[in-house]
């Protein structure tokens, strides 16, 4: 049997017996047929059982169950601090994300426990809960407590929320001693949660363009893990050429109108030298190299599943987990979708690697708005307390709690194998204990940190950039890609227009 | 019947086509929530042939069969969504009520009284259903705020049986028109006040008016969004709202969606099937004018 076929049988198999649909000598007995000493799968065990609150199964199975509760130290806290604050209800819209769902499935159980402080999280679609938050901003109702800040809305909601430096540093009461601020990765505090002077919370997630690719069929065509721009749209091109229709080279998330078009032109424009604004703060994305890149992306277009023009994020991950495609550079979150073998056909068979080197890359200072260009698109999100909140404090204790080291560690892991925002938390042995092949591994996590620290492009920040990235650019783009304009010149240049008039107000 | 067998044949084939072409999609979304994310978008798509599971319906209502015995486990996560049916029948059934019962009134006014300008009155009620409800919600969300409406039964019952109102006024005026006036006449000749006439005599005729009506109230309740959104954060929240919750960052639930989907055609159909009988009357009614 093939590595990759033992990888992917081990990974079923395991799964099954955690979810209880099968027994312990069927396990054992399957698993010694891989080859496999019982010893090495003893942290399997224990997991069967159904847990009240959590379904730990589909994420953490290579854990023990008893380790992923929040720590004695950071609960003695919360039993302390919190005592003033018992009974009163926090209210907190979030968008369905890893770190939101593992906090709603089960880890927020444990906070109120301790704090008797009862938390209501409501998960929405991204586009509703800045509905939501406009609306509770605008009209300072302080109708949620804490916000969940999308890196495109820092600019939108910076006065709205309180800088958490000022929180932690200006009431030592309520202070986590082991918070460590400045665990946060750097870039990621730049990239997500700094607007002008101020920070817009703390970074609270990071979804982040990573290289995605099937690696037995690149072994099979002799490809390697694409290092250049040329080299991503040749690997595509003979994938395509070997195994088309059936197999495509690469895929996108294209649809018209839709954020997701935004980000993966951002990673095109930024990997060949564009920029979206410069430093007089006007819209050059249509300069020449702004034309390179829509080039380039038609090209790898040819390379893409028929349809590809009407998915998001979600189209794109499926087309990948259903074989369809090869190969993605886009959000490192789907990894561990792709590695869970009831969602998909591709369990073990994908790897990770750094995004692509872009052919050239503009430096910061040359842009506009705090613009960072990079390939590794970001997406991530930071959570801030609302400056409208009738309950800023208890709000406060819960986000520290939420976004501390400890709790993170947890999120990543019954989170699904999302990247975390701090530092330690790459290195903690939970996390790096489901480093293997299997739903909710952490095994791509060493590819989003170095992403992070080398390859991260980040979007401007600007008051107006929610409406420009999820409507202006994205609609010029469908149109585009829909045959509207004779060439991208003419489509970026209607761009330009637009995006200038909604700066200039 | 007429023809010949082949005839027949051809139309017995021909309308189990037509059956088939509207039950499908149903068929096919319920399948859906009986799949593992491994059959839904599988190449080429599995028809019947998956492995069924009941994962999908255990995540969103907390039932399992696991081993043969049933299991409730309502986890309070994410995907639990059993509350929200009952949020949306409540809010559904409620509101129906209400728009059914003062629609019921004032279609009977409008249709056998005269009075100043009554022949206006029918295009004001319908015109406030001709502004966007997108141009309401915001207000109607400070509104609420300050009378403490938001996130309740209370509030959102209300304001679907507002939303309802004009449609079922207007449905029930047609309906009530349709019930000659003479038969109102002879009762005042035989000494029978308004509230009598209305009461033993045309609203019994009506019934079938007042079925399709509370049929199509209903619905639109059911499947209504944007106020269900706007006026709701935790403690209520309907179906349609919540559906979207299966809208990851990570891809769309389509399996726990379809689980929800699938459970949530139902109590639509129980309340269909409850006011059958009185529906086809209701909604031929006014197909013999005299």
């Amino acid at each position: 049997m093939k590595d990759q076929d033992r990888k992917r049988h081990l990974a079923t198999i395991t799964d099954r017996f955690a979810r209880g649909r099968m027994d312990r000598r069927s396990f054992l007995s399957s698993a010694g047929k891989l080859g496999l000493a019982v010893g090495g799968l003893g942290l399997g065990f224990g997991l069967s059982g159904r847990r009240p609150f959590f379904d730990l199964t589909g994420t953490a199975f290579a854990q023990n169950a008893e380790n992923l509760r929040p720590s004695e130290d950071i609960m003695a806290w919360l039993r302390d601090v919190a005592k003033p604050y018992a009974g009163t209800t926090l209210r907190f819209a979030t968008e369905s994300t890893p770190p939101s769902n593992a906090l709603n499935n089960g880890l927020v159980r444990y906070f109120e426990e301790a704090t008797g402080i009862n938390v209501e999280i409501e998960v929405l679609p991204l586009e509703q809960v800045l509905q939501k938050l406009t609306l509770d901003a605008a009209s300072q109702l302080g109708t949620y407590d804490l916000y969940y800040i999308d890196q495109s809305w820092a600019a939108s909601f910076s006065r709205d929320v309180f800088d958490p430096r000022e929180q932690y540093e200006g009431n030592a009461d309520l202070a986590y001693p082991d918070y460590n601020i400045d665990d946060f990765l750097p870039a990621l505090v730049d990239g997500i949660a700094v607007f002008e002077d101020r920070w817009v919370g703390v970074p609270y997630d990071i979804p982040i363009f990573i290289m995605q690719y099937r690696k037995d069929i690149y072994d099979e065509l002799g490809l390697k893990a694409p290092e250049t721009m040329e080299e991503m749209l040749s690997n595509s091109q003979a994938i395509t050429e070997a195994k088309g229709p059936d197999i495509y080279g690469t895929t996108g998330q294209m649809k018209s109108g839709h954020y997701s078009l935004e980000c993966d032109w951002t990673c095109w424009l930024w990997g060949h030298g564009g920029q979206i604004f410069d430093s007089s703060n006007k819209f050059v994305g249509n300069n020449e190299a702004g034309i390179r890149a829509m080039e380039y992306w038609d090209e790898l277009k040819k390379t893409m599943p028929p349809g590809v023009d009407g998915w998001t994020w979600d189209g794109q991950g499926q087309s990948v987990s259903q074989g369809l495609a090869a190969s993605m550079l886009s959000w490192g979150e789907f990894f561990p979708f792709f590695d869970d073998p009831d969602a998909g056909q591709i369990s073990g068979l994908m790897e990770a690697a750094v995004p692509p080197k872009a052919t050239t890359l503009v430096s910061p200072d040359q842009t506009g708005f705090g613009e960072i260009p990079g390939v590794g698109h970001q997406g991530g999100s930071s959570l801030a307390v609302s400056r409208y909140s009738k309950n800023p404090d208890p709000a406060w204790i819960f986000m520290q709690w939420a976004t501390s080291a400890d709790t993170q560690a947890l999120i990543t892991v019954l989170g699904g194998g999302t990247g975390p925002t701090r530092s330690s938390v790459y290195d903690a042995e939970i996390v790096k204990a489901n480093a293997r092949v299997g739903a909710g591994t952490t095994r791509h996590l060493p590819i989003v940190r170095d992403t992070i620290a080398n390859h991260m492009g980040s979007e401007p920040d600007l008051p107006q950039w929610a409406q420009i990235s999820s409507d202006t650019i994205p609609v010029g783009l469908g149109r585009y890609f829909a045959g509207e304009f004779s060439s991208p010149k003419e489509a970026l240049d209607e761009i330009a227009g637009q995006v200038d008039q909604i700066v200039g107000g | 019947m007429h023809g010949t067998k082949f005839a027949r044949t051809i139309r017995f084939i021909a309308a189990w086509l037509l059956v088939g072409l509207f039950f499908f999609p149903i068929y096919y979304w319920t399948s859906v929530a009986f799949r593992n994310g491994r059959d839904i978008f599988s190449r080429p798509p599995k028809i019947f042939d998956f492995e069924p599971t009941i994962a999908n319906f255990n995540a969103v209502f907390g039932i399992s069969f696991e081993g043969g015995v049933p299991q409730i486990t309502p986890g309070g996560g994410n995907f639990y969504m059993a509350p929200r049916l009952w949020d949306s029948i409540v809010i559904g059934v409620g509101s129906t009520l209400i728009a059914v019962a003062i629609a019921t009134l004032a279609a009977y006014a409008l249709s056998r009284m005269r009075f100043k300008g009554s022949h206006h009155f029918v295009g004001w009620v319908l015109s406030t259903r001709m502004l966007p409800p997108v141009a309401v919600a915001v207000p109607m969300f400070f509104i609420y705020r300050q009378f403490n409406l938001l996130d309740t039964y209370t509030g959102m019952i209300i304001i679907h049986a507002i939303m309802n109102l004009p449609l079922a006024v207007l449905l029930m005026k047609s309906f009530f028109d349709d019930v000659p006036n003479e038969i109102d006449e002879s009762a005042t000749i035989d000494g029978a006040s308004r509230w009598t006439i209305f009461r033993r005599i045309v609203l019994p005729m009506a019934k079938g008016g007042i079925a399709a009506t509370a049929v199509l109230c209903f619905i639109f309740s059911w499947t209504e969004f944007l106020f269900a959104l706007t006026l709701t954060q935790t403690d209520v929240r309907t179906v349609p709202v919540v559906s979207t919750t299966f809208v990851t960052s990570v891809g769309t639930a389509w399996g726990n969606m379809a689980a929800l989907g699938a459970a949530a055609i139902l109590p639509a159909f129980i309340f269909v099937l409850a006011v059958q009988k009185h529906l086809v009357r209701g909604l031929t009614m006014g197909s013999l004018k005299q």
